[in-house]
C-alpha cells in the first residue's frame, strides 16, 4: 500500500503555499478543535502521549521540553521556531516553509497555545529568501484570517508572530546561539544551564522547536494522540519523518516515511537506487554531517532515534547522504572538516583550535604528505574535542572524524602510505 | 583516608561537597571552582576572573562530577548538597592536557620576547598539566602583532587565548564597550570598533586580567622581566578613593603599579591615571638637598639657583628665618598651607610642629579637585588623605581659608608662609609679587616646584613610593602606604622634617618612626581608637566616623 503522505501533502498542488489551498486540504481545523476542547496543559499532554519526539536533531521528546517550562507565570514566555536549517545534507524544513508554510504555522500556533506563550519568533536562516517572503505572507493570511493575533478564533488566546532573518551562520541553529542572535548579538551558544526553558530569550523561559516537529503537532491537533501514536515504531519512534536523500542516488529530494523505515528501502526504492550501476554503496550518513557515517556492511537499518543509536550513529536530522564507492572518504572529510573550521563560533578552546587543526592534517594527507601516525592523531584529537566543548559542535565534528577514520582507516593508511589517492578522486587536488 | 561522603553543612545557606575526598561547606551558588579555592586547591582556569561575568569558553576547568555523564566546568558549575567532584582523574588530567595543547596549537611560543613570562597562565598551566610538547606540526594561524588598541595597550592576537576577560572588563566593569571579538573559529580576534580606539579610564586593567601575554601595558613593555619586580602593598595617591595597589619595584625604581584586590576599596581595578602615577617620580625635578637663599647681599651676586646645603643647615635656617618674622610681625604675620596628598603622621606633625609648636594660628588644607566622579572610581576629590586631614590635621580642604591666607600674603598681613606638599606658585595662587612681599616662604616638597625655586628655604621630603604611612580615603577607610623605595639623597618624610623644625621651636616630643607617630593618633584621636600599624593589616580599617 503507497504510503499516504501527511507533512507532505499539499507539496506539489499548485499554490500550495497559500492559505486557500491549506485550507481546502482541512488545514486549521486541528487548531479550531484545540482551542475550543482544550485546556493548554491538556494539549501538552495529548502531544507528551502522542510520542513526539523533536525533529531538529536530538530527538527530544517534545511535550517533556515544554514540560520544563517553570509553573510560575511572572514572566512572558517565549516559542522560538528554529527555522535556521544548515546542517550540510538537510533540507525538509526548507521544502515545508516553501511549500506548505501554514502547515508549520498552524503548529506554531498551537505550540504556542499549550504553552502559554503570546510572543513566538520564527528564526530563519539568511539564506531562506523564498522561505521568508512566503512565510511573510503566510503569516500576513493567517493574521487577516483570524487565526493570529488577538482573541484567536474566538477562544481569547492571543498570539503574535514576529519573523527573523538570520545572517547565515551554521552556530545559529544551536538554540542557544540562536537565542543570543535573536536579542541582538552575536550568535554564540550559551553555557547550559541554566537551559532556556528557565532562562531564555531575554531572561525568560523560552521553548525552542524545530520546523518539522511543529508540523507534527499541527498531525497530532488533526487527528489525535492515539492515532498519531500508533505511526511508525511505537512506542518510542512514532510518526511521520522527512528524510533528505542526496549524493549518489538517482533521485535525490526529500521524501516522507513513518519512522523507522529501512534505510535501504530509502535508498533504493524510494530515491531510486545508486547513480552509477557499476559503482556499488561505500556508506551512508544517516543524520546530516554531525553524525557518524556507517559503512555500506551496516546500512542494514530502520530510520529511526533509537535504532540509529544502536547502529553507532543518530538520526539527526534525517540528511542521508549517500556515498558511493567513488568516494574518496578523505576527501568527504576534508570537504566537511573544512565546513566546520570556517562555522565553528570560536568560543570555546576544543572547537576554535581542533576544527583548525584537522583541516590542516587531513589538507596535507590529502597532499600527499601525510605521516604515519596521522589517523590516530586524528581519531585522538577528535576525543579531546568530544564532550568537552560548550555546544554540540564539539561533537557534530568529532564525530565524523573519529567514524570516517575508524571505518575507513585502511583508505586514510593507503593515502598516508603511497602518498595519493587509491580510489582516483582527484577532485581534491 | 579520605572522607567517604560529603559533609552537611553548618547553616541552611550553606551546603556540603567532597572535592577530591575533601569536605568544603560553602555558601548556597558557590562554584565548584570557588569551592575548591576554599581549601587551598586550584582548578586550573583562563576564562574565569571573579570579578568578571562566568564565560566558561577557555575549558581549562573541567572537572569530573557524579552521576554527570560528561564534564563539567568548575567555573559555572554551581555546588549542590553532596556534590562528589574529581578534580584528578586520568580522564581530567588527559582532558586538561588535551585544551593545554589546543591553546598553545597556534600560539606563537615566544616567551623569551614576552612581558608576560613569569606571570603567564600558559605558561604555568603547561608545566602543571601540559604534555611537554605538541604533535602540531603544521603552520600556525596568523594574526597582527604590537597592535595599539589604545594608548597605554598594545595586543598581539597571536598570544591571545580568547578568553575574553578584556572584552567583559569593558562590557561589565568600566562600561566602555570598547573590545568585540571579531571572525570565527580559529581566525577569531580580539578588537576594538572601526575609528574607536580603547579609550578607556580604566584601560589598564584589560592587561590585568589577561591571563597570558597578548595585551601588555604599552609604559611596561620590554622594562623589566616579572620575577626580578617585588611587589610592595600601598595605596593609591591619585584621588580621595584610595586604590589599594602593589608597587612592582626593581633596582630602587617602580616598574608599575598594579590593583591589588580589595573588596572594600576597589575590588580588582584602579584606574590608568593611578596606574601610570609613577612615572612623576621620573619626569619632575627633584633636589636631594636643602636650598637656602642668601639674604640680600651676603652671597654672590647675580642671583642663580640657591645653594644646597646640608640638611640641619636647612632646618636651622628655616627656623631663623620663621623666628625672625615672628619676633617682627608676630605669630599672626605666619601662615600655612598643608597638602591633603601627606600621609596621617604628616599632617599630625604638621598641628605638632608648625601650629601647637611654633604657634603659627592659621593653617589651611588646599583642596583639589578635578572632572567629577565617575561610576567606577575616580573621585575628582584629587586628595588622597581628605578625611585624615579632617580627622588628625589642621582641618578638610577649604579653598575660603586658602583664599584668605593668599590674600593677606598679597596684602603683606603675612609675612612668613610655610607651605607642606602644596605648589601654589605652579598652580598660579601666588603670584611672583606676592612672593616677593614675604619674609619667609619655607617649602617642604618632594619635587622641585615653582614654589621650590621661589623659596627662601626648601626642603626635599620622601616622593610617593619613598615614605611609609596612612591614608584615610572619602569613605573613611584607613589604609598603609608602605615604602617600597630607598629616598633619593638623603631626604626625610615630611613628619620628621616638621618634627625636626619643630625642635628648633622646643617641640618635647620625639618619634621613631612613622609608625609611632600613628600610635600616637591612635591615642588621641577618638576615630582611630584601638588602631595601629598591624591592626591596619594589608587591606586598611574603617575608621569609626559616620
Amino acid at each position: 500500500m503507497a504510503y499516504e503522505p501527511l507533512l507532505l501533502r499539499n507539496v506539489g498542488k499548485p499554490g500550495s503555499e497559500t492559505i486557500d489551498v491549506y485550507l481546502a486540504s482541512g488545514g486549521y481545523q486541528g487548531l479550531r478543535r484545540v482551542v475550543k476542547e482544550f485546556a493548554p496543559e491538556k494539549f501538552v499532554e495529548e502531544v507528551k502521549a502522542a510520542g513526539l519526539r523533536g525533529r531538529g536533531g536530538a530527538g527530544f521528546p517534545t511535550g517533556m521540553k515544554w514540560g520544563f517550562l517553570p509553573k510560575t507565570k511572572d514572566r512572558p514566555r517565549y516559542l522560538c521556531v528554529n527555522a535556521d536549517e544548515s546542517e550540510p545534507g538537510t533540507f525538509k524544513d526548507r521544502l515545508l516553509i516553501e511549500k506548505d508554510p501554514h502547515l508549520v504555522l498552524e503548529g506554531i500556533i498551537l505550540s504556542a497555545f499549550a504553552i502559554e506563550c503570546h510572543t513566538a519568533f520564527f528564526y530563519i536562516r539568511g539564506e531562506f529568501h523564498t522561505g521568508y517572503r512566503t512565510f511573510a505572507k503566510a503569516i500576513e493570511e493567517a493574521r487577516a484570517k483570524g487565526f493570529l493575533g488577538k482573541n484567536i478564533l474566538g477562544s481569547g488566546y492571543d498570539l503574535d508572530l514576529i519573523l527573523y532573518r538570520g545572517a547565515g551562520a551554521y552556530i545559529c541553529g544551536e538554540e542557544t546561539a540562536l537565542l543570543e542572535s535573536l536579542e541582538g548579538k552575536r550568535g554564540l551558544p550559551r553555557i547550559k544551564p541554566p537551559f532556556p526553558a528557565v532562562v531564555g530569550l531575554y531572561g525568560c523561559p523560552t521553548i525552542i522547536n524545530n520546523v518539522e516537529t511543529l508540523a507534527n503537532v499541527t498531525l497530532i491537533a488533526e487527528r489525535g494522540a492515539s492515532w498519531y501514536a500508533g505511526l511508525g515504531r511505537p512506542p518510542k519512534n512514532t510518526g511521520p519523518k522527512l528524510y533528505c536523500v542526496s549524493g549518489h542516488v538517482k533521485r535525490p529530494g526529500v521524501y516522507e516515511a513513518p519512522l523507522g523505515i529501512p534505510l535501504m528501502e530509502l535508498i533504493q526504492e524510494r530515491a531510486g537506487g545508486l547513480v552509477h550501476p557499476d559503482r556499488p554503496l561505500k556508506a551512508v550518513v544517516p543524520g546530516g554531517s554531525s553524525m557518524r557515517v556507517l559503512p555500506a556492511t551496516k546500512c542494514d537499518v530502520l530510520m529511526d532515534f533509537d535504532s540509529l543509536i544502536a547502529a553507532g550513529s543518530m538520526l539527526g536530522s534525517a540528511g542521508v547522504i549517500v556515498m558511493d564507492s567513488g568516494t574518496c572518504m578523505v576527501w568527504a572529510l576534508l570537504s566537511l572538516a573544512r565546513f566546520y573550521a570556517h562555522e565553528s563560533c570560536g568560543q570555546c578552546t576544543p572547537c576554535r583550535e581542533g576544527t583548525g587543526w584537522f583541516v590542516k592534517v587531513l589538507e596535507r594527507i590529502e597532499r600527499g604528505e601525510g605521516r604515519p601516525g596521522d589517523v590516530d592523531l586524528l581519531i585522538d584529537v577528535a576525543s579531546r574535542v568530544e564532550g568537552n566543548t560548550i555546544c554540540p559542535f564539539g561533537e557534530a565534528i568529532a564525530w565524523p572524524v573519529d567514524s570516517y577514520a575508524r571505518v575507513f582507516r585502511e583508505e586514510f593508511e593507503d593515502h598516508v602510505a603511497h602518498g595519493t589517492c587509491p580510489i582516483g578522486a582527484t577532485a581534491a587536488r | 583516608m579520605p572522607d567517604p561522603t560529603p559533609p552537611a553543612p553548618n547553616a541552611p545557606d550553606q551546603v556540603g561537597i567532597l572535592i577530591d575526598g575533601r569536605p568544603v561547606v560553602v555558601t548556597k551558588g558557590a562554584t565548584v571552582l570557588q569551592a575548591a579555592e576554599t581549601i587551598g586547591l586550584e582548578i586550573p582556569h583562563y576564562c574565569y576572573h571573579p570579578g568578571l561575568s562566568i564565560a566558561g569558553n577557555c575549558r581549562m576547568c573541567l572537572v569530573e562530577i557524579e552521576k554527570m555523564p560528561k564534564l563539567q566546568i568548575g567555573c559555572a558549575t554551581v555546588a549542590s548538597q553532596g556534590m562528589v567532584v574529581q578534580s584528578t582523574t586520568e580522564r581530567v588530567r588527559r582532558t586538561r592536557e588535551g585544551i593545554m595543547e589546543f591553546l598553545l596549537i597556534n600560539h606563537p611560543l615566544d616567551c623569551p620576547i614576552c612581558d608576560q613570562a613569569g606571570e603567564c597562565r600558559l605558561q604555568q598551566y603547561e608545566a602543571a598539566y601540559g604534555a611537554g610538547f605538541s604533535r602540531f606540526t603544521e603552520e600556525k594561524v596568523h594574526f597582527p602583532k604590537r597592535v595599539a588598541l589604545g594608548r597605554h595597550v598594545v595586543f598581539d592576537a597571536e598570544r591571545c587565548i580568547k578568553c575574553t576577560c578584556c572584552i567583559r572588563f569593558c562590557d561589565e566593569v568600566s562600561g566602555s564597550h570598547e573590545l568585540g571579538l571579531f571572525q570565527r573559529g580559529d581566525h577569531s580576534i580580539i578588537g576594538t570598533f572601526p575609528g574607536r580606539p580603547l579609550d578607556d579610564a580604566y584601560s589598564g586593567c584589560t592587561v590585568d586580567v589577561c591571563p597570558v601575554g597578548a595585551l601588555t601595558l604599552k609604559e611596561f613593555r620590554f622594562k623589566a622581566r616579572v620575577w626580578f619586580l617585588k611587589d610592595v602593598p600601598s595605596v593609591c595617591g591619585g584621588c580621595a578613593r584610595g586604590c589599594s595597589v602593589n608597587l612592582a619595584t626593581y633596582r630602587n625604581a617602580i616598574h608599575r603599579i598594579t590593583p591589588r584586590v580589595n573588596m572594600d576599596v576597589n575590588r580588582h581595578w584602579i584606574c590608568d591615571a593611578g596606574r601610570l602615577s609613577h612615572r612623576a617620580l621620573d619626569e619632575r625635578p627633584r633636589f636631594e638637598s636643602p636650598r637656602v637663599r642668601p639674604a640680600p647681599g651676603a652671597g654672590p651676586a647675580g642671583g642663580g639657583p640657591p645653594p644646597d646645603v646640608a640638611h640641619d643647615r636647612g632646618i636651622d635656617a628655616a627656623a631663623d628665618l620663621l623666628r625672625a618674622v615672628k619676633e617682627r610681625a608676630g605669630a599672626g604675620g605666619l601662615a600655612a598651607l598643608v597638602s591633603a596628598r601627606l600621609t596621617v603622621e604628616d599632617l599630625r606633625l604638621a598641628v605638632r610642629a608648625l601650629a601647637e609648636t611654633i604657634g603659627i594660628p592659621r593653617l589651611a588644607v588646599p583642596p583639589h579637585e578635578e572632572g567629577e566622579d565617575d561610576h567606577l572610581l575616580i573621585r575628582k576629590d584629587r586628595t588622597p588623605n581628605v578625611r585624615g586631614a579632617a580627622l588628625v590635621g589642621p582641618g578638610a580642604p577649604h579653598a575660603g581659608r586658602v583664599r584668605e591666607i593668599l590674600d593677606d600674603v598679597t596684602a603683606g598681613r603675612v609675612k612668613g608662609l610655610v607651605v607642606v606638599g602644596e605648589d601654589p606658585v605652579g598652580e598660579g595662587l601666588l603670584a611672583a609679587e606676592a612672593v616677593r612681599s614675604l619674609q619667609a616662604l619655607v617649602v617642604i616638597d618632594w619635587w622641585r616646584s615653582p614654589t621650590v625655586e621661589a623659596a627662601h628655604v626648601a626642603i626635599p621630603s620622601c616622593g610617593y613610593g619613598e615614605f611609609e604611612g596612612v591614608f584615610v580615603s572619602f569613605e573613611g577607610r584607613a589604609q598603609r602606604a608602605r615604602a617600597a623605595l630607598k629616598p633619593r639623597g638623603h631626604v626625610d618624610p615630611v613628619w620628621r622634617i616638621l618634627q625636626d623644625l619643630g625642635h628648633r621651636f622646643g617641640l618635647a616630643a620625639t618619634y621613631p618612626s612613622a609608625s609611632a607617630v600613628f600610635d600616637e593618633v591612635a591615642a588621641s584621636v577618638p576615630a582611630f581608637a584601638g588602631l595601629s600599624y598591624r591592626a591596619l593589616g594589608s587591606l586598611g580599617a574603617a575608621l569609626k566616623v559616620t
